[in-house]
């Protein structure tokens, strides 16, 4: 038995998974349970950070994930996004990196430069 | 030799194991105590008219005395400048006397060891310009204040910063008091402090809806007054640059060469510099330097002081009196201090404070909140509604007294090219524009004996500071604004201080680009959010007209506010 | 110098004043919008982490999509912006305000019928909560940190330690790690924590930062630069407790200890403040007891959703609009177990049919029943498994029915199965 806590919405509702009947109970709603399922064997985040422009109106310009990302992938995704400098003024939504660190996720800007 | 054996016989009866001399005229104990109250006290009884001062030189025991706080800087920057006066010391009496100085051609330089000057006690008290009704009647101290205190009106206009003549009230919470009221008229008399006056508590009590209800009557002294302390020190070293003067900061005196009772040479982190005359406003490290200097006849013992300040909105509650309880004053005077009371300061904040501590760190300029609450309770004597969430900062400056407690102004008995400004603590900021006076003539008079000193033709006695917007009028400030844009955009919200306004600081003869000296300039970082929203804009802005990257900016001395960057290099 | 008359003016360009200039704009009313910053959007701009918006949209956005939803909205009427603008007084002349500004091209004045107060929070300062030291560099509020974080790319800690657990230093603590920085962990001096649970979980559990409850910092080390600081256990009373003083290494000392709304233009106009949200006592018309002045968004009370924010905006923007003629205000009272309710006061002659409750509690508690009653009359009540301070609630209620009562009031009974 498993406990955890649901971080899909404010509710925070404290989650109990039996990991051999993959039973959860403890939830509010739906999305909870596919959370602790996931949550149990292969835990997703998004991320959300800054990447760094040649824009002196704007050093750094924050983007996010465009999806979840496998949570010990945060680390190389931070990694790959130190090393990237912005050269276009992007709108919010435009691809920054796309499959990142080989998540088939993309990782868009959230800001108008 | 029997004055030595009264002092001896003294002394020894309460510490036993202290060895007291005679040295070069002064009384001189050795050994080591326990705790520090004690070898204070062993030096208050060492003091004797008979006796030039007081060198008491008793350790700490398992007492390290930390290093003094000084910039990594270390090159030769300065190395083999002649000078014609060296000042040591950048507070508000080091950089009045530079300023005194410049009135002369004479080749002047002050050194200060912190990144900009009233780092010290100039920039850590309560900015009260003193009456003198609690001072004695020979003292140097009373004499100084009484020449410097009607000077303000005049002296604040000419170096453009801010000062206004309050008045300072005493009160009494008990009609036995009264009896003193003669008494105190004619110390005042004594002392040549006019005007004053009875105020009932009646009075006192529309001045003041929210004063004790006990206060029976208060005095009122006209003479009393509130400078912004550390704007008077940097309005005396812009003056003294523009008129020639050089200030070398994050420079601290290391040793000195001292040949045949004259300074040949002073050592600082930055190069031997060769002064023909040495002046030592060196604050709490005086007595340090006039070791150096080979006159040491006196020592400093440091009383730390903490002192808070009240949100603004504090003055509609309790009024804008500079007021203290006298019964304070009477629990005080062993400390050899006021109590402290309150104070209606130059920005339209109340102040209270300072307690008095006794402290073996000449640099303890920590807060904690013992001493905050201290200074709570005693002034709730006063204003008994006075409460902790009124206080928005406070500070901790160290005092620099010598056991005589009077200043030590005068050439050096042994050095002859040595000038002591040394042992100023209250009223030192008061009198601090006569303090300047006397040491520079007696600095200029002593360069006279070698060869002429001629008047400096093109020294200019005013100085302008940063126009403060937030005063004027609208159409003033539109057309201020017209020609210059930046006065328009706001950069510290808290006090309404324009970008304008901090690059004009950054602008003045003395340079500086601490986010501190900003603040200490024109006052952006002391409002409500202590900078929380301007500080990352003040950054900017000096980066940009200094040309520096952020990551070498600090807020005061070696300490910098960004270590790195997040993306990029490194 | 020119005095152009507006119909309303909105004070703040951050969620709520975005949501009350739209919809006062909408409803046909001549707006001007005052920021002082250059960009719109408030604090917004540097919260880049997402969360945003799952009310109000139904997605989670990070700060700036959300504030740019906002400003897109905007941007479909006609509103006069005066950017980099900062109002240095409002005055009374007759039936109109006068307020005075300045920004880049001079200092002016514009008049305007009805003020709306959008003029957000600040942080609680490392003096106000009684922070001892020489005052080195390395001291930082949490907001401060964002700022040079996220919007200028600066580092200014490679090690710290964060006190206060609210959401802003949770967020933070995790942002800095994924920075590059080592949070060697996160004090608070209450005994539960401060922030919401999901977020102790993503941003601390996720990361192996330690919560440390009960425990504050009582020192600093440090004379130019912070090098250290002394932590020690606190008890009931949030009181440091002797002897259990642990020094701590580190660069810095991040504060997320509290928001304490703006309100320095609604004492100029002499609002009332209530002492509790520390903000103007409002009707649900969110106008302030100072005719013709209303207040929206944190600097009415802080809300931890930024899409409460821009309801009460729309809010003070709609009735700003109207012509309220009378002003019949019963109070709004509460029990001992609540904080705070907003607002504090009933417009009977006003619309009642969809009024907005938020309310906090004193402390957290299980199993609670709330009963809202106009008079001595239950009209409402709700249980509650389980309810925080630091977590707001919402309530909608039509209380058209009651417009003839003297008042309503929030009774919050604990421990009830």
């Amino acid at each position: 038995m498993k406990e955890l806590i649901c971080i899909v919405c404010p509710n925070s509702c404290v989650l109990s998974v039996d990991e051999k009947t993959k039973a959860v109970s403890g939830n509010k709603c739906s999305r909870g349970e596919k959370f602790a399922l996931e949550e149990i064997s292969h835990p997703m985040r998004s991320l959300t950070s800054t990447v760094a422009t040649v824009f002196a109106d704007c050093p750094v310009i924050s983007v996010k994930t465009d999806g979840e990302i496998p949570k010990e992938k945060i680390l190389a995704v931070m990694q790959k996004l130190k090393t990237i400098i912005v050269e276009k003024r992007l709108k919010i939504g435009d691809i920054v990196v796309s499959n990142i660190a080989d998540t088939n996720i993309n990782v868009v800007a959230t800001k108008n430069i | 030799m029997s004055k030595l054996k009264k002092i001896t016989r003294k002394i020894k009866r309460k510490y036993p194991k202290i060895e007291v001399s005679e040295k070069d005229g002064c009384v001189r104990l050795c050994g080591e105590l326990n705790n520090w109250d004690d070898i204070v006290a062993a030096g208050q009884m060492a003091v004797n008219q008979d006796f030039i001062g007081v060198l008491n030189d008793i350790k700490l025991k398992d007492f390290v005395e930390p290093k003094i706080k000084q910039s990594i800087i270390n090159d030769k920057k300065y190395d083999g400048r002649n000078l014609d006066v060296l000042v040591i010391g950048g507070g508000v009496v080091g950089c009045a006397i530079l300023r005194e100085l410049t009135r002369y051609d004479l080749k002047v330089a002050l050194v200060e060891k912190e990144s900009d000057v009233a780092c010290g006690a100039s920039g850590r008290n309560d900015g009260a310009i003193h009456v003198g009704i609690d001072l004695h009647g020979k003292s140097k101290k009373l004499a100084y204040l009484m020449r410097a205190n009607p000077l303000y009106e005049k002296l604040s206009e000419e170096l453009d910063f801010k000062f206004i003549r309050t008045g300072q009230y005493i009160a009494f919470s008990s009609w036995k008091f009264l009896i003193g009221y003669l008494l105190l008229k004619s110390r005042a008399k004594h002392n040549g402090i006019h005007g004053m006056k009875f105020i009932s508590g009646k009075k006192l009590k529309e001045l003041s809806p929210n004063i004790n209800p006990k206060t029976k009557f208060a005095f009122y002294y006209p003479s009393g007054g509130s400078v912004c302390p550390y704007g008077m020190t940097i309005a005396y070293a812009d003056n003294a640059v523009s008129n020639g003067g050089e200030i070398w900061l994050d420079t601290c005196v290391t040793d000195m060469n001292v040949k045949d009772g004259k300074i040949v040479s002073v050592k600082t982190n930055r190069g031997e510099v060769y002064p023909k005359v040495v002046i030592n406003a060196a604050g709490v490290y005086a007595d340090k330097i006039a070791e150096m200097a080979n006159d040491r006849f006196y020592t400093i013992h440091p009383r730390r002081g903490t002192n808070s300040i009240l949100d603004k909105a504090s003055v509609e509650r309790y009024g804008n009196l500079s007021i203290s309880m006298y019964g304070n004053a009477k629990k005080n005077a062993k400390l050899h201090t006021k109590g402290g009371g309150v104070v209606y300061t130059v920005d339209g904040n109340l102040l209270i404070g300072p307690d008095a501590v006794e402290t073996p760190n000449r640099e303890e300029i920590f807060t904690t909140a013992d001493s905050i609450n201290t200074v709570l309770n005693r002034q709730q004597d006063i204003l008994p509604k006075l409460n902790g969430s009124d206080i928005i900062t406070y500070f901790t400056g160290v005092r620099a007294s010598t056991y005589e407690e009077d200043f030590v102004i005068q050439m050096g008995r042994k050095t002859e090219n040595f000038v002591h400004a040394a042992g100023i603590q209250s009223p030192g900021l008061s009198a601090a524009p006569v303090i300047a006076q006397d040491v520079a003539d007696l600095a200029v008079k002593y360069l006279q004996n070698s060869s002429p000193v001629t008047e400096n033709q093109n020294f200019n006695p005013k100085r302008k500071g940063v126009t403060e917007l937030r005063s004027l009028s609208l159409n003033k400030r539109d057309e201020l604004i017209k020609k210059n844009p930046d006065y328009g955009e706001i950069v510290c919200r808290c006090e309404e201080i324009s970008k304008g306004e901090i690059i004009d600081a950054l602008n003045l003869p003395l340079k500086v680009d601490t986010v501190d000296g900003i603040k200490r300039r024109v006052r952006a970082g002391m409002g409500r959010c202590q900078g929380g929203f301007c500080q990352p804009r003040v950054l900017k802005i000096i980066s940009e007209l200094r040309n520096k990257e952020y990551c070498k900016i600090a807020k005061k001395g070696d300490g910098k506010i960004i270590l790195g960057k997040t993306k990029g290099e490194e | 110098m020119r005095k152009e008359r507006f119909d309303i003016a909105v004070i703040g360009g951050g969620p709520a004043g975005l949501a009350a200039a739209s919809t006062a704009t909408a409803k046909g009313a001549k707006v001007a919008l005052i920021e002082r910053e250059a960009i719109l959007g408030g604090i917004l701009k540097q919260c880049v982490h997402d969360g945003f918006g799952v009310i109000r949209y139904d997605q989670k956005l990070t700060g700036p999509e959300y504030a740019q939803k906002e400003i897109d909205n905007l941007n479909k009427y006609e509103v006069t912006k005066f950017l980099l603008t900062f109002v240095t007084k409002i005055t009374k002349h007759s039936s109109d305000f006068v307020i005075q500004f300045v920004n880049r091209t001079g200092a002016g004045e514009i008049e305007a019928k009805k003020i709306i107060l959008a003029t957000g929070c600040r942080e609680r300062t490392s003096k106000q909560i009684g922070i001892h030291g020489a005052n080195p560099a390395g001291v930082l509020t949490a907001g401060t940190v964002q700022n040079y974080v996220n919007l200028q790319g600066l580092m200014p800690t490679r090690k710290c330690v964060i006190l206060g657990s609210g959401d802003i230093g949770l967020i933070m603590a995790r942002r800095l790690t994924l920075e590059g920085a080592k949070v060697v962990g996160v004090y608070e001096a209450k005994p539960t924590p401060g922030g919401l649970t999901r977020n102790v979980v993503q941003c601390l559990h996720d990361y192996d930062i330690p919560l440390h409850l009960s425990h504050t910092v009582t020192k600093v080390f440090g004379i130019d630069r912070l090098n250290a600081v002394e932590i020690s256990e606190v008890d009931e009373k949030m009181k440091p407790i002797k002897g259990t003083e642990e020094i701590v290494e580190c660069d810095s000392l991040i504060l997320s200890v509290g928001l304490i709304p703006e309100n320095e233009i609604a004492k100029q106009l002499a609002v009332p403040i209530c002492p509790f949200t520390k903000g103007a006592v409002v009707d649900q018309t969110l106008m302030t007891l100072t005719d013709n002045v209303f207040s929206c968004g944190n600097a009415l009370h802080v809300s931890d959703l930024a899409d409460y924010v821009s309801e009460s905006g729309e809010t003070a923007g709609l009735y700003a609009c109207k012509s309220q003629k009378t002003r019949n205000l019963v109070n709004v009272t509460k029990n001992k177990n609540l904080l705070y309710v907003v607002p504090q006061k009933i417009n009977l002659d006003a619309p009642l049919s969809e009024t907005v409750f938020y309310f906090r509690v004193m402390e957290e508690f299980e199993n609670a029943k709330l009963t809202v009653f106009a008079d001595d009359k239950p009209i409402f009540s709700k249980r509650y498994s389980h309810l925080r301070p630091p977590e707001m609630e919402r309530l909608k209620l039509n209380i058209s029915e009651y417009s003839d009562c003297h008042g309503i009031s929030f009774d919050l009974e604990v421990g009830v199965l």
